[in-house]
């Protein structure tokens, strides 16, 4: 297939962001559905590029700065791009009917997407760079104009700590290519293959690790992410929480894991160690949160402690679970604050104290309820839903590497269910209030965006090679570190995994762009 | 939208006593001027007649099944059919309506309501065997009538004589009798009974309990069948009309007998008889008020209650999960009796009151909380019929003269509003139309 | 001097009453020695009940009966003695008030006539039928 398909995955988001502020009527619904369009379009593009690999895009564009427009898929990024236009999608739905000022809303959270995109498909770390520092126009703006009461703090910390980490990792890369013995150069390739000296791949190392945990984020530069979460409005939290943190995800297993391998290694303990660190910190701060929002973000620290967990890990198993569990938080959390949007819309708030009995039959909102119950499950790790084969896979890649960080992110993740037992009993079990519970039922099109992510939760719990498949060869490749009673002694041990790495390496050339 | 609270009528004279200083002061003012508890609005008026109205079909159910257990039942080791009441039941003349009864002041006919008829061959889904529509449970929940039962015959002690009598050597009697000749050819129920016997008495009473409901309501359905014609003819000008209706009913019927007989073989087995003089009034009406409106449990499935932390209360008298505290809210979850009982209600719903519950809230969706909340608005009104009237057959006329006569009168509705002070009672609700 | 019942045959304004004992079979009983001591509403006192009240009660006479004996007292008891205790218990069973001295107030009936003294017992004529309760 041809590459400019690759450009048409950023054409229409970019085409979205620059036209929708010039439609001439402000009708929120239209341009909604406008918005959603151009996401939906992208999620086709995204699809057609999965059934038939484009090639690769090479355009030179400041090459005396070594900047070019090198786009490409591969079993890493390509999951990454359909999560991205998916979420952009039914980020875009959820947002409410009278959505005020809906021409710079969706043209910002359009922009958003083209930011990520950008960075997903680049094959070039200063192009990476530049979308990255690119999504934090728009979601600053986004959080700043159309969050609650706090956004304006809310704001101005989620740039600060955003530039930081802009700024980070633009020293990073920047020195990546100065230092690289090989000569200048920012395209992947040539980074793979870079020559740098040890001290310089920790100087590296340590800012990449900066910029990508505070995107992340990660205990302890996780300061902005409660108060952003809890002021953005809910399709910005859903695209923040599911696909923009993705970009650090992202980044440690390519920069870090790939282009770093051994510096990596060597600091991994370390970095397994904040991951099981993020992992306790957060569940606990989840179960002491009074506000759903609040509760949800530290939800989302820890489950982003396993993540990196398993990145530091490093054997293919972990960074299948790495892979599996970027997608598989990127369903829930979305999913999560999508029935948090409609609980707030309906009920007004989304203090714990506040609300109890909604899964009243006829007075409460029982559907929403629901979804929301199957997502804290998914979330706590209920097998047959996605939460369960990334976590799975994560704690069964990292084991043998870091025992005692892993089983501390196993108790972790024990909290999970936790508050979301104690959330739903207190949010969803209890007396309705008389007096406050007038609001009428979520109308399908307002739940049409939750039960698409629902439905797919459960899908990929039923069949979890749609987590792995995508990038078994790719992550493979990546490892680190073996794990030679996993896959040295054939299929014994590993067809009993439910994650089923097997099965995969039929399946993953079918899935995988050749 | 605020409808007006009806305003207390004023006082065209100087008032004899001073304004009470109750909390639910206005309330107690509108009684003393001949009110309800519940304000008098237009739609209040549509909203209770409409219910007496459905309440009283499946009523017209409910009394027929009741005897029927009471009598024909009985202690049926395995009564899986006893909620198909038999032909003889359901053709059953009601007492106080139809040309023979004794009593000829409300319309109706003697015969089963034709609407109920009509529901309990076809049902929500269609015609098709009785059974199947039991076991599809389409069909009237006699089990909301049972949990009336039991909370008479668990509160027991309410004011009348009748379970006292429960108590007597003299019922006793009347039980051994009744037991041995329905078990007479059932060896093992008799030997049973030899060593239980406390248990299949304890089975009797709760029985006498079903025959005095079953007889209460008898009385009752064609009595909120009446106020609905009444109505639908114009004839209410507002609430305390529909009240002052109620008040005579409860006047007029006070006098019928409560009894329990069993018919074992063709053989009636007077285990309560009518000559021991319990009435209407204080051995069913002021225990079935007390126990159901006011007291009853507390349902399984809504809330958790802590009785250790004193969340329940340690005087069955302050028990309060009646209608009039209840929170109407969580209907339509499961397992809870009102829910059955709005149900019932649900299906033969007035059209006018079909059209208020589709302009309110969430329409049809949630039909059945309104209709609770109505319930409870017509219950309030049912329970100030009973507050007025014990008021005129205990204490003195409204437009008495005698300050200590108003004095007395006044006490007697503040301690009646007493029981309203607890935060629970939807007292202060139901005096706004946007409570629904 | 005549019995309880002649007493307030002559009197004229208790044929209600006079049927009702007559309907409950207590006729006989308040011919006997007693002493009793009865509190008789008048007729108006009857058609002051809301109607049906009455009918329902004819038609039942333990019912009735059991109305009209808390209507009476064993013993004969003036309005001296009455006066003397707030409460006394009626042959029904259920206690009744003497609420006011002055006037004389029985239950929350107001005494027409007091210490009609019979053969058998004392009558006190009263303005309302007076309910256990």
């Amino acid at each position: 297939m041809a590459p400019s398909f690759l450009l048409l995955l950023l054409l229409l988001p970019l085409a979205g962001t620059l036209l929708l502020p010039l439609l001439p009527g402000a009708d929120p619904v239209r341009v909604r559905s406008l918005a959603a369009l151009a996401a939906a379009g992208q999620l086709l593009v995204g699809l057609l590029c999965w059934r038939q690999a484009p090639a690769d895009l090479h355009l030179p564009w400041v090459p005396k700065l070594g900047l070019e427009l090198e786009l490409g898929l591969d079993g890493l990024s390509l999951p990454l791009v359909l999560l991205t236009a998916l979420l952009t999608l039914v980020a875009i739905l959820s947002a409410p009917a009278d959505q005020s000022r809906p021409r710079l809303f969706f043209s910002l959270m359009l922009a958003t997407n083209l930011g990520v995109m950008g960075a997903f498909l680049a094959r070039n770390a200063l192009l990476f760079v530049l979308a990255f520092e690119l999504v934090l126009i728009p979601t600053t703006l986004l959080v700043a104009i159309w969050g609650r009461e706090r956004r304006a703090g809310a704001a101005i910390r989620f740039l600060l700590f955003g530039a930081v980490s802009g700024l980070s990792l633009l020293a990073g890369v920047l020195a990546f290519g100065w230092l690289n013995a090989k000569g200048l150069g920012f395209g992947f390739d040539d980074l793979a293959q870079a020559d740098l000296s040890p001290s310089a791949q920790r100087w590296i190392l340590a800012l990449l690790l900066l910029g990508f945990g505070l995107k992340l984020p990660i205990v302890p530069l996780h300061g902005w992410q409660p108060l952003t979460y809890g002021q953005a409005p809910t399709p910005v939290v859903m695209l923040l929480g599911g696909a923009v943190s993705k970009l650090g995800a992202y980044g440690l297993l390519r920069f870090g894991v790939g282009f770093l391998p051994d510096t990596w290694a060597a600091w991994s303990p370390w970095i397994a160690a904040a991951g099981a660190l993020s992992a306790v910190y957060g569940a606990l701060n989840a179960i002491a949160q009074s506000d759903i929002r609040r509760l949800m973000a530290y939800s989302s620290l820890g489950h982003m402690g396993l993540l990196v967990l398993a990145l530091a890990a490093a054997t293919p198993l972990s960074l299948q679970g790495a892979v599996a569990q970027i997608l598989a938080h990127g369903l829930i959390v979305a999913l999560l604050f999508a029935c948090v949007g409609l609980i707030e819309r309906r009920t007004g708030t989304t203090s714990i104290p506040e609300l109890s009995g909604l899964l009243n039959p006829l007075r409460g909102l029982p559907f929403t309820l629901g979804m929301l119950l199957l997502a804290l499950m998914a979330a706590a790790g209920i097998p047959g839903l996605a939460g369960f084969p990334a976590e799975l896979l994560v704690f069964e890649g990292s084991w043998t590497v870091f025992p005692r960080a892993t089983l501390v992110s196993l108790i972790a993740s024990g909290f999970t269910a936790v508050y979301a037992v104690r959330l739903f009993n207190r949010v969803g079990f209890g007396r309705l209030d008389n007096d406050r519970a007038h609001w009428q039922s979520t109308r399908w099109s307002e739940r049409a965006p939750a039960l698409l992510l629902t439905l797919l939760v459960i899908g990929a719990g039923l069949w979890p090679t749609a987590l792995t498949g995508w990038s078994e060869a790719t992550t493979r490749s990546l490892a680190l570190r073996s794990q030679p009673f996993l896959y040295a002694s054939a299929p014994l041990t590993t067809a009993a995994l439910t994650a089923t790495p097997l099965t995969t390496v039929a399946v993953a050339p079918e899935l995988l762009p050749s | 939208m605020t409808t007006p609270i009806a305003p207390v009528a004023e006082p065209t004279t100087t008032p004899l006593i001073p304004p009470s200083q109750h909390r639910w002061a206005e309330v107690i003012h509108r009684l003393e001027a001949g009110g309800s508890m519940l304000p008098d609005t237009p739609e209040n008026l549509m909203q209770i007649i409409g219910i007496y109205k459905a309440y009283a079909v499946p009523m017209d159910f409910y009394w027929r099944d009741l005897l029927y257990i009471a009598e024909q039942v009985f202690l049926d080791p395995l009564p899986a059919f006893k909620y198909f009441p038999s032909q003889e039941y359901l053709d059953l003349p009601n007492s106080y309506a139809g040309d023979q009864s004794q009593l000829r002041i409300w319309r109706g006919g003697e015969k089963a309501h034709p609407e109920l008829l009509e529901f309990m061959a076809k049902g929500e889904t269609t015609q098709m065997p009785k059974l199947l529509h039991h076991l599809w449970h389409d069909r009237i929940n006699m089990e909301f009538a049972e949990a009336c039962m039991q909370a008479m015959l668990w509160h027991q002690n309410m004011g009348g004589r009748f379970n006292d009598y429960l108590a007597s050597d003299a019922y006793r009697n009347n039980a051994d009798r009744a037991i041995k000749a329905y078990f007479k050819r059932n060896p093992v129920m008799l030997g049973l009974y030899k060593l239980f016997p406390e248990m299949f008495l304890e089975k009797v009473k709760q029985l006498s309990y079903t025959a005095n409901l079953g007889l209460f309501w008898e009385v009752m359905a064609p009595v909120f069948f009446e106020m609905s014609d009444i109505y639908d003819e114009g004839g209410f000008k507002g609430v305390p009309d529909a009240m002052d209706f109620l008040v005579n009913g409860i006047f007029a019927v006070a006098g019928r007998p409560i009894y329990h007989h069993a018919f074992i073989d063709g053989e009636c087995f007077e285990i309560i008889p009518k000559s021991e003089g319990f009435t209407w009034l204080y051995e069913a009406a002021l225990p079935y008020v007390e126990a159901v409106f006011y007291r009853t449990s507390p349902f399984r499935g809504t809330k958790s209650y802590n009785a250790q932390a004193g969340q329940v209360p340690a005087d069955q008298a302050d028990f309060h999960y009646g209608i009039l505290y209840a929170d109407v809210f969580p209907v339509g979850s499961a397992g809870i009796p009102p829910t059955l009982l709005m149900q019932d209600m649900l299906h033969f719903l007035p059209s006018y009151l079909k059209e208020l519950y589709r302009k309110h809230e969430r329409g049809e969706e949630d039909q059945l909380i309104q209709l609770g909340v109505t319930f409870q608005r017509s219950m309030y009104n049912v329970t100030s019929a009973v507050i007025q009237a014990l008021r005129a057959a205990l204490l003195y006329p409204l437009d008495d003269t005698d300050p200590e006569h108003l004095l007395a009168n006044r006490r007697f509705f503040e301690a009646q509003m007493d029981r309203f002070l607890r935060p629970e009672a939807r007292l202060g609700a139901i005096q706004s139309q946007d409570y629904r | 001097m005549a019995t309880i019942l002649e007493t307030a045959q002559a009197a004229g304004c208790f044929s209600t009453l006079l049927t009702a004992v007559e309907v409950a079979g207590l006729r006989s009983a308040l011919e006997g020695p007693g002493p009793f001591t009865v509190f008789a509403p008048v007729d108006d006192a009857f058609a002051a009940l809301p109607p049906g009240t009455v009918q329902t009660l004819v038609d039942n006479p333990p019912q009735l009966a059991r109305i009209l004996k808390y209507h009476v007292l064993s013993g004969a008891c003036l309005r001296a003695d009455l006066t003397t205790q707030p409460e006394w218990t009626s042959l029904e069973g259920a206690p009744v008030a003497i609420r006011r001295s002055e006037p004389f107030e029985v239950k929350n009936s107001t005494v027409v006539q007091a210490d009609i003294v019979c053969d058998n017992g004392i009558v006190h004529v009263i303005n309302r039928v007076i309910l256990p309760g």
